[in-house]
């Protein structure tokens, strides 16, 4: 799959290649979504495990809360109770209490503010004292009685103070949860709940930004306090390149980012597809005219020749014409089959024969003679007779030099004259064909070698032509392993080069088949 | 010998002011405060002037305040404890005994079926406050105890 999409990747790069197809968009859609899918479970599995760290975090704050305020219930209970006892002992054995006797217990009792102690028997025998330097002037105080065996004692106190014991505080310090043997990493929450004591709260669960907090109130006597537990959470995601949902993120941008590159080269390969329809439109309207033109020619020429008594002289001018139109109709044909050759990368073997280059101009232009005198051209030739036998395909370097003469036939100016020139250099052997006719615009000269590709002039429909000719010739050269250069500007006519390397020594058997895998030559 | 007498006199008054400094400190509300709280905590009915001990089970009378509430509605020293407000009390603890009078503390209302000689009796008991003889008492102690320097400026 993977050879493939590179093959179709390969073909909608190359410029002027296959034309590209909409399927190219394919595999980027299907990885795309792919990429979309798996990005997407990753987001939802983040979501759902946040979610559920997030259930965990919410019912351990409330189950700190609530296992920590009946903690804290019971050791408020507990230091009641020690304290009645403690009385109780102290009554016992001192029997008639006094007031040195009530003072001591309260300072042993940090959290009792005052204390006053009535006996049954005589009420007006009643001590009353109060803590020897209060820590704070809180306005809060509760009061509480207990009975003795002889005597009741009614004592204020501050539940602040109360619920700062030791005992007490060491209820809130036991941590309500034991942890369990899991790290609390992968949950996210920790396993720590923070308690501490609040005063006149709502009881009840709070979201935090990074946590939950809940609220559990105490029993009666301390019930205007609650326990607060608050358990923290983090992101359970993870942070940096562990981030899973940063992670989906990326990943579904880069599905975008696919499916963008996949939506350009369907988008480029459906506008070069049009082009090549619209130019192919073109070419087979002034193929179609290519062909009437000749066969109008023939079929006249063939009816004066039936029909009309003619003289010599001007049945071998008919003839003549007749001959040239062939030759005409069959050179439009082999460029339009050559042409379609091309578009299908179809393998076309050439054969290369020792040809020279002196007698494959001299004949071409022999052949041709006619045809250019009647456009009213003369070609004037030079040859450098130095060179030597090449390994040529003969019948394709003819087509390529006939398709120059061509195309400086078709744009002329004035001045009808062609010059053709065989010489070499180091490297090339180089058949020249100069004009002085209209010449090619330089935003021209980058396109000329593209299929259908006809330069824009006023006259361009009038003009014949279909506009393969000069990508044949580069075809052909290309297969003879050389090159076409042009030299041009506008009005100032133009010189096309064809430059075949030199056959130094019977190389050509390197040389490869026309647009097509090497190996099938 | 005047000037021992001046340094004896003068050391007893330092060591007086120490101490009743020191005593001062015992209850370092002021003298009203505290006297505003003996009175607070002292309001509502709650005075029987009985001493209820228990008997183990049972509650039994084993003191009277003479001319107290328990006493003018004819308890007895030695009168057991059976019933009070439709509680039982043969086993009950003097504890349970001053839940119920605390229980009682707005009507004041206290009947009681007592074990006496043989026979039962119904006492119907009255809960008063405390008199404002005992309330001055203790508060007059307690000022003498704990505010002995200052009470009598301050009262």
């Amino acid at each position: 799959m993977f050879d493939a999409i590179l093959a179709k990747l390969r073909i909608a790069s190359r410029r002027g290649g296959q034309p590209d197809r909409v399927s190219i968009l394919l595999p980027f859609l299907l990885i795309a979504v792919g990429l979309g899918v798996l990005a997407w479970r990753s987001y939802n599995l983040s979501v759902r495990a946040e979610t559920g760290s997030k259930t965990l975090a919410r019912q351990y704050a409330g189950y700190a809360a609530e296992i920590t305020s009946s903690r804290v219930d019971a050791a408020v209970r507990a230091e009641l109770t020690r304290v009645s006892e403690e009385w109780q002992q102290l009554e016992r054995r001192l029997g008639e209490p006094n007031f040195k006797e009530l003072s001591e217990w309260i300072a042993q009792h940090d959290w009792i503010v005052t204390a006053i102690y009535v006996p049954d028997y005589d009420p007006a025998s009643s001590i009353y004292a109060a803590e020897h330097a209060p820590h704070s002037r809180n306005d809060l105080r509760l009061t509480r009685e207990f009975y003795t065996p002889t005597g009741t004692i009614r004592y204020t106190y501050d539940p602040q103070r109360l619920l700062t014991q030791p005992t007490v505080l060491s209820a809130i310090r036991q941590n309500p949860i034991s942890p369990s043997a899991h790290p609390s990493k992968g949950l996210g929450i920790e396993q720590q709940a923070k308690i501490a004591f609040v005063r006149g709260q709502a009881e009840g669960l709070s979201t935090l930004e990074d946590g939950f907090a809940a609220v559990s109130q105490l029993a009666p006597p301390v019930d205007t306090f609650g326990v607060r537990a608050v358990v923290l959470m983090e992101y359970i995601g993870g942070t940096g390149w562990q981030n899973q949902r940063l992670l989906s993120l990326l990943v579904s941008l880069l599905a975008l980012v696919l499916l963008g590159i996949g939506a350009l080269l369907a988008w480029r390969g459906m506008r070069k597809e049009a082009e090549t329809m619209k130019l192919r439109g073109a070419l087979i309207a002034n193929v179609s005219h290519e062909l009437r033109t000749p066969l109008s020619m023939i079929r006249l020429g063939a009816e004066t020749l039936k029909r009309a008594k003619l003289k010599e002289k001007e049945r071998l001018d008919i003839e003549d014409q007749i001959l040239r139109e062939v030759l005409l109709l069959s050179h439009l044909v082999e460029n339009v089959l050559d042409v379609a050759r091309i578009q299908n990368q179809s393998t076309r073997a050439l054969a290369f024969t020792p040809v020279h280059p002196r007698d494959l101009i001299r004949n071409l232009l022999t052949t041709y003679e006619s045809w250019i005198r009647s456009k009213g051209f003369t070609c004037s030739v030079q040859i450098d007779d130095t060179i030597g036998e090449q390994m040529w395909d003969r019948d394709s370097v003819s087509r390529a030099l006939l398709n120059l003469i061509d195309n400086a036939i078709k744009y002329s100016a004035d001045d009808r004259a062609i010059d053709v020139v065989l010489r070499q250099n180091d490297d090339y052997v180089i058949i020249e064909v100069k004009d002085h006719g209209i010449g090619i615009s330089s935003s021209d000269l980058a396109k000329i070698f593209d299929p259908y590709y006809r330069a824009q002039f006023s006259d361009t429909i009038t003009r014949r032509g279909a506009g393969l000719g000069l990508t044949l010739v580069q075809q052909i050269l290309e297969s003879h392993g050389g090159k076409v250069e042009v030299e041009s500007a506008a009005g100032s006519g133009s010189t096309f080069r064809l430059l075949f390397p030199r056959d130094l020594g019977g190389e050509a058997a390197g040389i490869p088949a026309l647009g097509a895998p090497r190996e099938a030559f | 010998m005047t000037r021992t007498i001046t340094r004896i006199f003068i050391a007893a008054w330092v060591a007086g002011a120490v101490l009743a400094y020191a005593d001062e400190q015992r209850c370092n509300g002021s003298a009203r405060d505290c006297e505003q709280q003996i009175r607070q905590f002292l309001g509502g009915k709650r005075f029987l002037g009985a001493t209820i001990r228990d008997r183990n089970p049972g509650l039994v009378v084993t003191a009277l305040t003479p001319g107290g509430p328990a006493s003018r509605a004819g308890l007895r020293v030695g009168d057991r404890l059976i019933t009070c407000n439709n509680r039982t009390l043969t086993s009950a603890t003097p504890r349970d005994f001053k839940q119920l009078m605390a229980d009682a503390r707005e009507s004041g209302k206290l009947r009681m079926i007592v074990w006496r000689r043989g026979r039962y009796e119904l006492v119907d008991a009255k809960l008063e406050p405390y008199t404002k003889e005992q309330i001055e008492k203790i508060i007059t102690a307690h000022l003498s105890q704990s505010h002995t320097s200052s009470a009598g400026a301050q009262r």
